[in-house]
């Protein structure tokens, strides 16, 4: 039963990204590869931001603005990052063409420029449940749950699952609308990702407060559908201008 | 709509990888499965003598410059084993003992999956209550071992068994060897990562030797190696070559001796066996399989007069000679001065198109091949990462997934036989103290107050 209950909530965090990773990803083995060097970039810049935030550790957790500051330096520190893997990607585009060219094959297509977005995206959120959700939940499968004080409604494990889906969510499209926007030069879908990021990640200290994650979870779920809705309206109008 | 380049990058990168990655899982279940209620490591519990430990065994109580200091001395003496047994097999080579190589690694196929693999049968069935009898079980047992032993360098074997069997035996070598002490098997690791990079590099390394050898010889390596042929057709599409892509350009330029060396000089291996301890490990890497693309070329010739083969430097491709880009001049050179070792393969390429049928024979001729030592190793790195915690166990993985995809990337670039295990185990080790150390404390205490970002 506990087994069930672990795997429920495993699958509850990636469940969505499994299904996009067996039916879209993996027939593509290098989606795959992007998917796990996206993946391998998201684990440095933790390890890199843990590093820096290491001295500061543990922060006491009746405060809640160091967690502020924390987040908000996060944040900026992986949208940097974002655009680094996006001048990486350019590179990569270009080698790609360079290659086709070779096998006179045609060109990269709209779509598979998606399509690597969408892996990049993939393997940031995968990274985010995996280390925020996931490799806590060993304790979930032994005979036992656990809550915190501050959201006793649910335990930890659920409330934190469901926490991760919203984010994988908000990961993996942000990639596909921020490669759009930089590929476009669209200000706005530049400045989207950010923003999104960061309220998503501000949301969370609704969490601080007692009985907060009864807010700051539905806010964190506005968030997640405001970003695949935008994606989705942004995939559709690309799609349809290409094909006119 | 025409099949876009993306379908066709990074099959062989994906074709090595997997096989990995399905053994690190499974040795981290068997560890997390077995770990709980450890039947399996209380029949430890008096801590094993074995070759990895022969000077020092390591108690928990001991101090921390003992317990480093013993490890080292045990990871010395394990090295130096491995290299005399490594050297007396490289002599036997020499002295053309093909025979008795082959069957010393039935034999130790044999051992590996009958009683190791049968303690860790047991003990699973033993945890998960399975009902069985002993003698369906006896029998269920012998005839996966036979299965196995007899998939080694045959050809009569799918090659989809022969790889399941590699890989059951790396998970099996690997989970026994997640039984060492912790101190142990990290200076291990490093040490076998050292070991590894000296014996293929290093000219007069017992690999390398082995490796001349047996490509002088022309004859396929008395060892077990994983080969990442791909099993499964894919007619009609041009694959890519994405080794090629990943060092860009440059491969273009590429001159002729390089190419031909490239089928000449790919094949690394390595062999180890602790006899006192009762199992094997062998260990063996061969980048790239010349004798695949003997066998392609010599159906190219067959089909195409040698006109179409392609450059041989690159990787599998199902329909790559179709697709030659530019200098048939010098493949023409390339065919000619390997014609003699086409010839000396022939009578067993018939046989495997035969059974392969006719199409996918090119496609299951060529691969990349990875050493079985690899597998057991990584495996182990990753099984020590779970005795801690899930997250280092994923920090370890993709550590050692992208190093072995460093490794695969200087493949392409330098075209010779290469050591798989330092680049990955130093990545996977540092990573591994990294995330114990920098960034448990950041995850769990952010998570922990339900602060994500």
């Amino acid at each position: 039963m506990t087994v069930a209950a672990g795997i429920g909530y495993a699958l509850l965090a990636l469940g969505p990204s499994l299904s996009l990773f067996i039916s879209v990803i993996s027939k593509k083995p290098f989606l795959i590869l992007t998917v796990l060097s996206s993946t391998l970039l998201w684990l440095m810049s933790l390890i890199v931001l843990a590093g820096v935030w290491r001295a500061f550790l543990p922060l006491k957790s009746n405060t809640w603005w160091p967690f502020a500051i924390l987040i908000l330096t996060s944040v900026s520190f992986q949208e940097g990052l974002r655009i680094l893997f996006w001048k990486v990607y350019k590179r990569l585009e270009d080698m790609l063409d360079a290659f086709a060219d070779r096998l006179a094959k045609p060109r990269l297509f709209l779509t598979d420029k998606m399509l690597i977005a969408l892996a990049g995206g993939l393997g940031h959120g995968v990274a985010h449940a995996v280390f925020f959700c996931i490799s806590l939940l060993t304790p979930a499968f032994g005979p036992a749950t656990f809550f915190v004080d501050k959201c006793s409604q649910l335990p930890f494990f659920l409330v934190s699952a469901i926490i991760a889906l919203a984010f994988v969510t908000i990961h993996t499209f942000s990639m596909v609308i921020a490669f759009s926007g930089y590929a476009e030069g669209n200000k706005v879908d530049q400045y989207f990702v950010p923003a999104v990021h960061l309220v998503a990640g501000m949301v969370t200290l609704v969490n601080f407060a007692s009985g907060g994650c009864v807010v700051g979870i539905p806010l964190l779920y506005f968030m997640a559908i405001l970003t695949s809705l935008h994606c989705g309206k942004m995939v559709m109008r690309r799609l349809s201008e290409t094909r006119q | 709509m025409e099949s876009s380049i993306l379908d066709s990058i990074g099959v062989e990168i994906i074709g090595v990888m997997s096989p990995v990655s399905i053994c690190m899982l499974l040795v981290v279940l068997i560890v997390y499965s077995l770990s709980s209620s450890n039947p399996f490591s209380a029949a430890a519990a008096p801590p094993i003598r074995t070759a990895a430990n022969l000077v020092y065994l390591e108690t928990p109580s001991d101090s921390t410059s003992q317990k480093f200091e013993g490890a080292l001395l045990n990871a010395l003496v394990f090295v130096i084993l491995i290299a005399v047994v490594t050297f007396f097999l490289v002599l036997l080579y020499y002295y053309n003992c093909t025979g008795f190589l082959k069957n010393y690694m039935r034999f130790s196929a044999f051992f590996v999956l009958g009683t190791m693999g049968g303690s860790i049968f047991l003990s699973m069935i033993q945890h998960f209550s399975i009902p069985v009898d002993s003698i369906t079980c006896f029998i269920l047992m012998f005839n996966f071992t036979i299965v196995g032993v007899m998939s080694l360098f045959s050809s009569g074997i799918p090659i989809f068994v022969r790889q399941g069997y590699m890989v059951a035996l790396g998970i099996f070598v690997a989970a026994w060897f997640t039984n060492l002490p912790e101190w142990t098997t990290w200076a291990l690791l490093v040490a076998l990562a050292l070991y590894d990079l000296v014996a293929v590099l290093a000219p007069g390394g017992p690999l390398k030797i082995l490796v001349e050898l047996a490509q002088s010889r022309d004859e396929e390596l008395p060892a077990l190696v994983y080969e990442a042929r791909p099993s499964v057709a894919q007619n009609g599409i041009v694959q890519g070559r994405s080794l090629d892509l990943l060092v860009g350009g440059a491969s273009d330029s590429r001159s002729v001796e390089m190419q031909t060396m490239s089928s000449n000089n790919v094949d690394r291996n390595e062999s180890q066996n602790l006899a006192n301890s009762g199992y094997t490990v062998i260990q063996d890497t061969n980048f790239g399989n010349m004798e695949g693309v003997q066998r392609r070329d010599e159906r190219d010739r067959s089909l195409s007069v040698g006109f179409l083969n392609d450059r041989c430097s690159s990787s599998s491709s199902s329909s790559e000679y179709s697709t030659v880009v530019g200098n048939h001049d010098s493949e023409i050179v390339v065919d000619e001065e390997r014609s003699p070792l086409v010839d000396a393969q022939e009578t067993r390429n018939g046989r495997e198109q035969m059974r392969d049928g006719l199409e996918n024979s090119e496609v299951s001729s060529r691969g990349i091949k990875l050493g079985l030592g690899d597998f057991v190793f990584y495996s182990v790195l990753v099984g020590r990462a779970a005795m801690y915690d899930l997250m280092t166990v994923y920090a370890c993985y993709l550590a050692i997934i992208s190093g072995l995809g460093c490794t695969l990337i200087l493949l392409s670039v330098w075209r010779k036989a290469l050591p798989a295990l330092p680049i990955s185990i130093a990545l996977g080790v540092i990573f591994y103290f990294l995330t114990r150390l920098l960034m448990e404390p950041y995850i769990v205490g952010t998570a922990t107050n339900l602060m994500m970002f």
